[in-house]
């Protein structure tokens, strides 16, 4: 005899939005379990989609030598430029005489 | 055919409208009691929340049918509902059983689902504009009734011989009832004249018949119907001959027409 | 103490999170999963009390709404049995652990409901009580539990004003009516007041202390009376504690003491609706073992 299985369930709640995680269900099979995934997470129309997944099919990373790489990676990330531009920009406005007209206070992305 | 106002129909016809609309609430709302009795007892507790939606979306479809009702008939849908005698509800007489357990739910809901979506059928263009509009949301959520009940008759049915076995039982026990779905309804002639019904419920029985056999064959669960020439399926059972009367005489409704009306009963006129 | 250990309760200790997957030690899992077992538990056998009256809603709309409430209160069972099973726990043992008695549900679940107003009085109050609990479980250290909780409080939430305007209702009717509902409240506001719990000493409660949960016992009553008091009183309830009286100054409440070894009794299986129950549930778990076998034996689905 089987047994029952975890499903995860996840949905999508409106248009444009990603898929989340919403939870998880025992059931005896794929079809009874999108049937169970509709009544935990779309009873409510809180869900346009529902993705159903066996928890079996799913793998699974969290080492944090894979995930949280321990040397200076601020090349890759927004806060790793801020300071360094801000100051760079000091610097060559007060070469140049007074504002230019229109230029903007903060540092933008690019 | 064009849209009809409900005051614009004759007396017979509206008549006959108020008969339709009160067979289907009736039928909605007691089988939403039965099921209702399985919140917190199901098989499992996945299923128990399922089963609870099921009946949830009756209680609610019966609610919109006496609202119908009341706007041909005058009245509220609450007094409809609760403030008659067990003789005047209208329901199906397949609907009179109890909830027994898990298998006879099952068929019963199975058989009832089923007969109803060939009703619905029927309704589908109805020319009274305010019921084509409960039928098509109806419609839209019996989808998933039938899609889990059709789920649970492939896995009582091969789920081993002792749930074959007492599904096959209960479908033997309710065959009979079954029939009573889609009886004739009186004045119904009037109804498929002013264009709210399409034809005749004896057309939808015999497109639900058909609809079932190749399914019950492949399960090999009873089927007590023969084909005749012309390919109309007849039964040798003894079908009710009042198919929604004499409910008084059902020892399971008077007791289920006890509870629901107890607190109602205590004071009619007051606000719940 | 091994360091591993010292570690974790430093973890949890300053908010640190726990997920299923991790390291525990074993006193925290069987704490967490003892916790959320009773939990569950009580959302189960809480069905019962309530599931009579779904059949004896006066109107469309009320049976509709009650229908939903326990049918929430069945899909909350099933989401904290899940936090347990992933513990370690399997589901058929914690049924069968409960349905045997060897594990506990909430007092309030051990009693009779009378009159449709009871309906009213455990949908507003009741569940009130429980959601001032639930709300401060919603910052505990096991995170599956607090997501969870998130998800149960704002489900309950509605419960809550479902209750309330039945008790309204019930208040603006008839005199029948408003005697009924006073009735019940006179009835329900002992256990409600046991609910819960006696005051602990927090500096030896483990639960607290791993953040299980984040409130004492004390804490929660104060808040669920500083809330729901006025609002029993300004619709002309009466409370049935002679003693009930908030300090001006302080905002503390004080009260006539609970039973507390009624309570005892109670959580032990000896309430008055408890035996009772527990064999209904247990019938119903046998007469529907032969559905759950079936649909294991059945040919998987496509």
């Amino acid at each position: 005899m089987r047994s029952l299985e975890v499903y995860e369930v996840f949905k999508r709640e409106r248009e444009g939005g990603p898929m989340i995680h919403a939870g998880n269900l025992l059931a005896p099979d794929p079809e009874l379990a999108s049937h169970y995934a509709r009544e935990f997470y779309g009873r409510r129309q809180e869900s346009i989609r529902l993705w159903i997944v066996p928890r079996a099919a799913i793998r699974e990373l969290d080492d944090p030598d894979l995930l949280q790489p321990p040397f200076d990676r601020s090349f890759k990330k927004p806060a790793g430029y801020s300071t360094e531009i801000k100051r760079k920009l000091a610097e060559a406005r007060g070469r140049v005489d007074g504002r230019v007209e229109g230029e903007p206070e903060e540092v933008e992305a690019g | 055919m064009t849209a009809v106002m409900a005051e614009a129909l004759d007396r017979g016809t509206r008549e006959a409208l108020a008969g339709l609309l009160l067979a289907m609430a009736d039928d909605e709302f007691v089988l939403g009691f039965w099921d209702s009795e399985w919140t917190g007892i199901a098989p499992l507790l996945e299923e128990d929340v399922a089963q609870s939606s099921i009946a949830q979306d009756e209680i609610g479809h019966a609610q919109a049918l006496y609202q119908l009702l009341a706007e041909v008939i005058g009245g509220d849908a609450d007094r409809i509902a609760f403030g008659r005698e067990p003789a005047a509800y209208r329901h199906a007489r397949l609907l009179d059983h109890a909830r027994t357990d898990w298998a006879f739910s099952i068929a019963r809901r199975f058989l009832y689902d089923t007969a109803d979506a060939a009703r619905l059928d029927l309704l589908v263009a109805c020319a009274w504009p305010p019921l084509a509009g409960v039928v098509a949301k109806m419609r839209r959520e019996e989808t998933y009734h039938l899609l889990h009940m059709h789920t649970w008759l492939e896995r009582l049915a091969s789920g081993g011989d002792d749930a074959r076995g007492r599904l096959a039982a209960a479908l033997e026990r309710l065959w009979p009832d079954a029939l009573t779905v889609l009886a004739p309804l009186p004045g119904e002639e009037l109804l498929v004249a002013a264009g709210i019904l399409a034809e005749p419920m004896a057309a939808a029985e015999q497109r639900w018949l058909a609809s079932l056999r190749p399914i019950f064959t492949r399960l090999e669960l009873p089927f007590p119907f023969i084909q005749l020439e012309g390919e109309r399926l007849e039964t040798t059972l003894a079908v009710p001959a009042e198919p929604r009367d004499g409910h008084d005489g059902s020892d399971s409704f008077r007791w289920l027409w006890g509870e629901f009306t107890m607190v109602y009963r205590s004071d009619p006129e007051a606000v719940w | 103490m091994n360091d591993r250990i010292q570690a974790f309760n430093q973890h949890v200790a300053s908010g640190g999170k726990v997920e299923a997957g991790d390291w525990m030690p074993d006193a925290y899992r069987e704490a967490v999963c003892r916790f959320v077992e009773m939990h569950a538990n009580s959302e189960l056998m809480g069905v019962l009390p309530e599931r009579e009256w779904i059949m004896r809603a006066p109107t469309l709309k009320r049976k509709l709404a009650l229908t939903a409430k326990v049918q929430d209160e069945v899909g909350h069972a099933q989401l904290l049995y899940r936090v347990a099973e992933d513990l370690g726990k399997p589901r058929e043992a914690m049924i069968a652990d409960l349905l045997a008695g060897r594990t506990k549900f909430h007092n309030v679940f051990h009693y009779p409901t009378r009159s449709w107003a009871d309906v009213g009085v455990i949908a507003w109050l009741v569940d009130a009580a429980a959601i001032v609990a639930q709300q401060a479980l919603r910052e505990s250290s096991y995170a599956p539990y607090a997501r969870t909780m998130k998800k149960i409080c704002w489900e309950e939430s509605v419960h809550i004003m479902h209750g309330r305007d039945v008790v309204l209702t019930l208040v603006n009717g008839t005199s029948a009516q408003r005697a009924m509902v006073q009735e019940a409240l006179d009835r329900w506001w002992g256990p409600l007041m046991q609910m819960h719990g006696p005051r602990t000493d927090p500096t030896k409660d483990r639960d607290l202390a791993w953040r299980i949960k984040n409130k004492d016992n004390e804490t929660l009553r104060q808040e669920f009376l500083n809330t729901y008091v006025p609002r029993v009183r300004e619709i002309g309830l009466k409370l049935p504690d002679p003693a009930l009286r908030q300090d001006p100054e302080t905002g503390r409440w004080t009260y006539t003491e609970p039973d507390w070894r009624e309570l005892y009794a109670v959580v032990t299986g000896h309430g008055p609706r408890s035996a009772e129950r527990l064999a209904f549930r247990r019938v119903n778990w046998e007469q529907t073992q032969w559905v759950r076998d079936a649909i294991l034996t059945s040919p998987k689905a496509a």
